[in-house]
């Protein structure tokens, strides 16, 4: 198969997952099995199945900067990486829209966390955290 | 007061078959479950790849295994319903049934992460005293049918059919012997073409046997199926027969089915391909010099 086909694929799934999450005020129950879990797995069995293939025709290594580079000299798996980064994610997004709907947190201030885990995942995971936590020590606070 | 009583008396006892197997063997069925689902990634690499091995995609070895074992364990996992109650619960049989789902996982780890560097898995020597290791694997996986065939066979509370009862025993001890047999040839060769045949490549449809040589896997391929043959004509037979002449249609089908593994063993031991389906028309492609076949006596 042509990785640039899947390349094109897996984005278009991982889009569907994050709109579902940005309708997930609406409906909660089905983002959370599209955005949280369906569509994590399927990228997650395109990822397995690309490292499968073509993990044995690489060489580099996790051991060194350089040694990840020369891994990610080969197309297919630069398509894995990238695949591995649409799964996680997307996965870390359907987990922060249930953990603020658990804990009350408005969606108004999840959005800018989901735009940030999307284009750029940790520092959105980050930004969510802090949230959180302000929201957190507010009501320690406010208690005491 | 009687409509409660029977409601109590028809409530099922178990919301479906597959839950049932969960119920028998959580073990072998969960472990099932497992490798059927390990399909999914491995036919996907098998969508992508292009390599291949003895003529064909290197994908193909690991899912028939994946596919195989998954069957086993559920077939052990339906049988367990027969042992006697008080092995499931036995320490000896908990660890033994563990080693044998440890033996299974090590047997799909192998031929995969063969498949993954594209080399041979079953004899490939390449890693001194590791085709050996797996060969110890597949023998300890594999007595998982014969000390259920012992079980079963033993087994006094009897909620089972007789008949029935006796050809599970019977095919899943047969199942042991017959394999071992097979298996045991097939390692003892370098390869388990016989004759001709180096490809998989315009072999026999979804099993991939030889078509151009001998090809010792089907003879393991049909000793194997000992254990769903032959209860699968008990079961007919526990429907249609009185119990003596049940017993002795399991025992009739046991010689039958015994005959006919070993005219497959001999038949790939001479170096010829598997000729029951080449008297249906499909088994041989036309180019092919079929030698003289003989009358497989059935």
């Amino acid at each position: 198969m042509n990785p640039d086909a899947l390349f094109q694929a897996c984005n278009s799934v991982a889009i569907v997952g994050w709109v579902a999450l940005l309708a997930s005020p609406f409906l909660p129950k089905l983002a959370d099995r599209v955005a949280g879990l369906v569509i994590p797995l399927l990228l997650s069995v395109s990822y397995t199945g690309i490292v499968l293939a073509f993990w044995s025709g690489t060489d580099g290594g996790f051991g060194t900067l350089a040694d990840v580079m020369k891994l990610f000299t080969t197309r297919e798996i630069v398509l894995a990486g990238w695949v591995h980064y649409l799964a996680f994610d997307l996965f870390v997004g359907a987990w922060e829209v249930r953990t603020a709907r658990r804990e009350r947190i408005p969606f108004l201030l999840v959005m800018p966390c989901l735009a940030l885990t999307f284009m750029f995942g940790p520092a959105g995971l980050l930004m969510f955290s802090f949230i959180r936590a302000a929201r957190l020590i507010s009501t320690l606070a406010s208690a005491a | 007061m009687s409509t409660p009583v029977a409601a109590t008396q028809t409530a099922p006892t178990s919301i479906s078959p597959f839950a049932d197997l969960f119920r028998r063997e959580p073990l072998f069925a969960g472990a099932a479950l497992f490798f059927a689902a390990v399909m999914v990634p491995t036919t996907f690499a098998l969508l992508i790849d292009t390599r291949t091995f003895q003529g064909i995609n290197v994908w193909i070895k690991p899912l028939k295994f994946q596919l195989a074992l998954a069957v086993y364990l559920a077939t052990l996992a339906l049988f367990a319903e027969w042992l006697p109650r008080e092995t499931a619960q036995a320490r000896w049989y908990r660890i033994y049934a563990a080693v044998a789902v440890f033996a299974m996982a090590a047997e799909i780890v192998w031929i995969g992460g063969a498949a993954a560097l594209g080399v041979g898995s079953h004899y490939n020597t390449a890693v001194r005293g590791l085709y050996p290791l797996m060969g110890f694997f597949a023998v300890v996986l594999t007595t998982a049918s014969l000390v259920y065939g012992v079980l079963v066979w033993r087994a006094k509370d009897d909620g089972i059919h007789s008949v029935f009862r006796m050809s599970v025993a019977v095919g899943l001890i047969l199942t042991f012997v017959l394999t071992m047999i097979a298996a045991t040839a097939l390692s003892s060769f370098a390869s388990h073409y016989i004759g001709s045949g180096t490809s998989d490549a315009r072999s026999f449809p979804i099993m991939g046997w030889s078509r151009d040589g001998g090809d010792l896997r089907v003879a393991h391929f049909f000793a194997t199926h000992a254990m769903h043959v032959i209860p699968v004509v008990g079961f007919i037979a526990s429907l249609m027969l009185p119990k003596s002449l049940g017993r002795t249609a399991v025992i009739l089908a046991a010689i039958a089915y015994t005959a006919f593994v070993g005219f497959t063993f001999i038949e790939a031991l001479q170096g010829r391909p598997f000729t029951l389906l080449g008297f249906l028309g499909t088994g041989v492609s036309p180019d092919v010099q079929l030698p003289p076949s003989r009358s497989s006596g059935r």
